[in-house]
């Protein structure tokens, strides 16, 4: 059992408490799952429970009572910070190492482990940065198992991995429950919904709101749901029926924005990609997808001409002293990468300064168009994950750009976040700006994207329209090249 | 407060050299390049080497974090770069010139963080280095102007980079928020949690 | 950013990683020791058969990493050539002085700097990090938070470099310039540091969480025993062999006219 009563937390520098006098109990055996905005202090609840908060975590922390475990495993969010070893064998007896486990009995252990989680391979030595993101965090499953858990803490498990991996995680939880208490915390409820018996929801105060069974927390809170942006079976249906969500126009020109013939880009002299002929119009909603290290990035950097390329690029836009990389507005998938000033208002003046302007109006017009006006004190590095996106497309956008690039802009995104830079991209490609965006979600690629080019091995495999009313006007909805 | 090193300082601790360890291996070649002229030009960035030592510890402020923070540097160019450029020798170096910053933050008893002890740490690594050089380089054996050239250069340097620079490098980096997670707490912020709740 | 390598085991491989590590270092303090560049340049002529050998590593990849050791050499020897003590003039011409003896100096310093490099490689090459910690801990009793945190940070390693190029373009996209002169200079360590500095520590926090998360404990068993064999006998052997065999040749064919670069 685990239990805390009048807990109260509040971080240091913060004006106000994340928890006052909150109290849970959690009965052993239970499957408990914990949603709540981003800042209602689900982590740290979690932390807290786990005892990583204040043990190893120094936060400050008072309660009545605080009964927690210390036999528990946590999975965390991030595949590729939750390793120190840089083999799976080696990650595995790590843990094993910790619970002095005599050493010749770890080898068979470790297949155990790694059947449980059902992963296979020929040779258990095997590099962990070759996994792929589903994989990893089932390895990190299977390392929470190896301490043989009483309770199981998952934070998030699979925020950042696509749907296929998403599900073989969730699958595999699902296989591998059994007395334990399992404390979940996750915003795609379409895995989830099926495991737990109880569901607390928290709000962005860090108080509990609901406290009940799954069945009758998503019907009687749906709404909330969304105002806190966790993805549930019909956010995408949802979105789709809302106002915000305009139909795409055949806005579409043939005007020719960039065109690449027989191009190939490279990485310390080897080739990475290479397309025959592609063409990017104006007003087209580009989706390049692809598996991992399929060459999207490359393609996207070979367009930007920040690596090495042969053949003929031809940019059709106004020509000027600026290189390439500065003429086309592009968002990395890390926003703090890109972030250079101290302040939100300055990192936009930045961009402006560069191009000769430093009109106070635009930067003004700007933040409140991508709802940044209310921090434009604040260090980017401080806002939160949705704020940082909204920021780096907003530095992006305000030199006027004819076309914007874009690496995974909603890579682990909750639904609000998503939606939101979905509307604010939709209205620039409206205005006739060219969206050219590296995705794996299949939902924008279905109804959002214009052209679909599908990477493989370094290689354009396929050209896709996937708007199906966008293909009678061309003809063919797919044509293999 | 805490003194003693948790897994999380030294994890941190050696992650901060490496990333100096990366901007070295930027900064490695044209040291050496410099270095050709014989005048001591190089001597100038010198206190690229020293840091992550100054860094470490104005983030951290614990004991024995600088020299963790030299010894890795060291350790993480020998296993990024092959280590030709001296490979472990650079240990050696690391050691030396961590003593020389301890030193400096001990007497102050770990507990003061201004730029001037910064400097001054820059300074106890500066001599640390010159130590081993003497044996290393013969350092000793060149005119005396010329030795004077590279003692002021490199001491210049250090100060500046070791010294100014990583100060202002860790304010910068203290508006970013990061360094919040890291640093231990003060008895006023467990103060406030007996508040009235608003 | 990963690159694995592909190598044969040789039997430096095998050696005990700490022992191979004490022997490197004393290697190290008994060259600083060496003042005579004859015997200098016929060691490094014996570890460079080792290095050339037996690392196992393709040969290309062994040419790669010893190609700057003429930079090396002539880095650590100008400074000393042109502007050592001596006596007995070569030439001299504005502050640059050259003298017998500083030349030679000099050149002991070039030597000197390519045979550390050598061993270095030698040593970087035939161990394992991880098989170097886990020995530290069981030969030196290294505290595992030191061997674990550092075999992590490793581990991170590839991802700060791939994030050091991202940055790289990510400045360049944004258009930022740098001033010149002292300030130019902090800009681009302020530019570079502040964001992988942030990433990097809120990254290595999570890690070090996540570590004691799965029960952390310096009471521990270990997945690799590190244990001495014949091979680290050899070895010792063979380091004596190759400084007994390099100090009687070079008393012997002298390359260089002096035998000791101190004057004082």
């Amino acid at each position: 059992m685990l239990e805390v009563e009048k807990l109260r937390v509040k971080f240091p520098d913060s004006d106000h408490f994340l928890f006052k006098d909150l109290s849970l109990s959690i009965p052993f055996g239970q499957k408990v799952l914990i949603v709540g905005p981003s800042g209602s202090g689900k982590s740290t609840l979690l932390q807290i429970l786990a005892g990583l908060i204040p043990n190893i975590i120094e936060v400050p922390l008072k309660a009545e009572k605080l009964q927690i475990t210390s036999n528990y495993g946590i999975v965390f969010q991030d595949p590729d910070s939750q390793f120190c070893m840089p083999y799976v064998d080696e990650e595995l007896a790590f843990v094993l190492e910790n619970n002095q486990v005599p050493a010749v009995e770890m080898t068979e252990i470790i297949y155990d482990l790694l059947a449980k989680v059902n992963v296979r391979f020929e040779n258990i030595h095997t590099p962990i940065h070759q996994l792929s993101g589903g994989m990893k965090q089932r390895l990190a499953i299977a390392s929470a198992l190896a301490l043989q858990p009483q309770v199981l803490f998952l934070d998030e498990p699979t925020a950042l991995l696509d749907v296929e991996g998403s599900k073989q995680v969730w699958d595999t939880i699902t296989s591998i429950q059994g007395e334990q208490t399992i404390v979940i915390i996750e915003h795609k409820m379409e895995f989830v919904s099926d495991i737990v018996d109880r569901v607390i929801m928290l709000d962005d105060q860090g108080k509990i709101v609901a406290d009940n069974s799954p069945s009758y927390v998503f019907q009687h809170y749906k709404q909330d749901f969304d105002q806190y942006g966790i993805w549930h079976p019909t956010s995408w249906s949802d979105y789709l029926a809302s106002k915000s969500f305009k139909a795409i126009q055949t806005n579409r020109s043939n005007q020719k924005l960039i065109e690449l013939e027989s191009v190939s880009g490279y990485y310390q002299k080897t080739r990475r990609i290479f397309v025959e002929n592609i063409v990017i119009n104006k007003g087209d909603w580009i989706a390049i997808t692809g598996a991992n290290g399929s060459g999207k990035s490359t393609l996207v950097q070979t367009i930007m001409q920040l690596i090495k390329t042969k053949g003929t690029i031809h940019y059709h836009f106004a020509d000027g002293r600026l290189p390439i990389y500065q003429k086309i507005a592009f968002v990395f998938q890390n926003p703090e990468l890109q972030f250079v000033t101290n302040s939100v208002y300055h990192e936009l003046a930045f961009s402006l300064k560069n191009k000769g302007n430093s009109n106070h109006t635009i930067i003004e017009n700007h933040l409140m168009r991508y709802r940044l006006a209310h921090v434009r004190e604040l260090h980017p590095y401080q806002l939160s994950m949705g704020q940082k996106r909204r920021l780096s497309v907003a530095t992006a956008t305000i030199m006027a750009e004819d076309i914007i690039i874009l690496d995974e802009p909603t890579f682990g995104q909750d639904a609000i976040n998503t939606f939101m830079m979905l509307d604010c991209l939709e209205e620039l490609r409206q205005q006739g700006i060219t969206i050219v965006m590296v995705t794996h979600d299949q939902q924008i690629v279905d109804h959002l994207a214009t052209k679909e080019w599908i990477i493989e091995q370094g290689q354009l495999a396929e050209e896709r329209y996937p708007c199906s009313f966008l293909s009678k006007e061309v003809g063919d909805s797919t044509h293999a090249l | 407060m805490k003194k003693k090193l948790t897994l999380t300082d030294i994890l941190v601790t050696i992650v901060i050299a490496l990333i100096f360890s990366v901007i070295y291996k930027v900064w490695g070649p044209l040291y050496n390049i410099l270095s050709v002229f014989g005048l001591h030009v190089d001597q100038l960035i010198y206190g690229m080497w020293f840091m992550a030592a100054t860094i470490a510890f104005l983030i951290i402020r614990k004991p024995g974090v600088a020299l963790i923070a030299e010894l890795a540097a060291a350790q993480g160019g020998e296993f990024l770069f092959g280590g030709q450029w001296g490979g472990i020798s650079l240990l050696l170096y690391g050691f030396v010139q961590g003593i020389g910053c301890e030193v400096v933050f001990a007497l102050f008893k770990y507990k003061s963080y201004h730029l001037f002890i910064a400097c001054l740490a820059a300074i106890g690594a500066t001599i640390g280095s010159l130590f081993l050089d003497v044996f290393y380089g013969y350092i000793d054996q060149l005119a005396l102007w010329n030795l004077t050239l590279l003692i002021v250069a490199r001491l210049i340097g250090a100060i500046v980079i070791t010294g100014v620079f990583a100060f202002y490098i860790v304010k910068a980096l203290e508006k970013t928020g990061v360094t919040k997670i890291i640093r231990p707490l003060s008895a006023d912020d467990y103060q406030s949690l007996e508040e009235e709740i608003r | 950013m990963h690159f694995e390598l592909t190598y044969r085991q040789t039997w430096l491989h095998a050696l005990h990683p700490v022992f191979k590590f004490v022997m490197v270092i004393v290697l190290f303090v008994a060259i600083l020791f060496i003042h005579n560049p004859n015997f200098l340049f016929y060691m490094l002529i014996g570890f460079g058969f080792l290095y050339i050998g037996w690392t196992g590593h393709s040969f290309k990849l062994i040419s790669i990493l010893s190609s700057p050791f003429l930079i090396i050499f002539v880095s650590s020897a100008t400074s000393m050539m042109f502007f050592g003590d001596g006596t007995n003039t070569w030439y001299k011409i504005g502050l640059i002085h050259i003298t017998e003896e500083s030349f030679y100096r000099g050149v002991h310093l070039g030597l000197r700097g390519i045979l550390f490099g050598l061993l270095g490689l030698l040593f970087a090459l035939t161990t394992r990090p991880v098989l170097l910690f886990y020995s530290a801990m069981q030969t030196l009793k290294l505290k595992p938070k030191y061997a674990y945190a550092f075999m992590a940070a490793i581990n991170l390693l590839p991802i700060m470099v791939s994030e050091f190029q991202t940055l790289r373009n990510a400045l360049k996209v944004r258009g930022v310039t740098y001033n010149s002169g002292i300030k130019g200079v902090y800009q681009r360590i302020q530019y570079f540091s502040i964001p992988l500095l942030a990433q990097s520590i809120r990254r290595a926090h999570r890690t070090a969480i996540a570590m004691e998360a799965k029960q952390f404990s310096n009471d521990r068993t270990y997945y690799y025993q590190v244990s001495y064999s014949l091979k680290d006998l050899y070895f010792t052997f063979l380091i004596l062999a190759i400084m007994a065999t390099s100090f009687w040749v070079s008393t012997i064919y002298s390359v260089f006219p002096i035998d000791n670069v101190r004057m004082r």
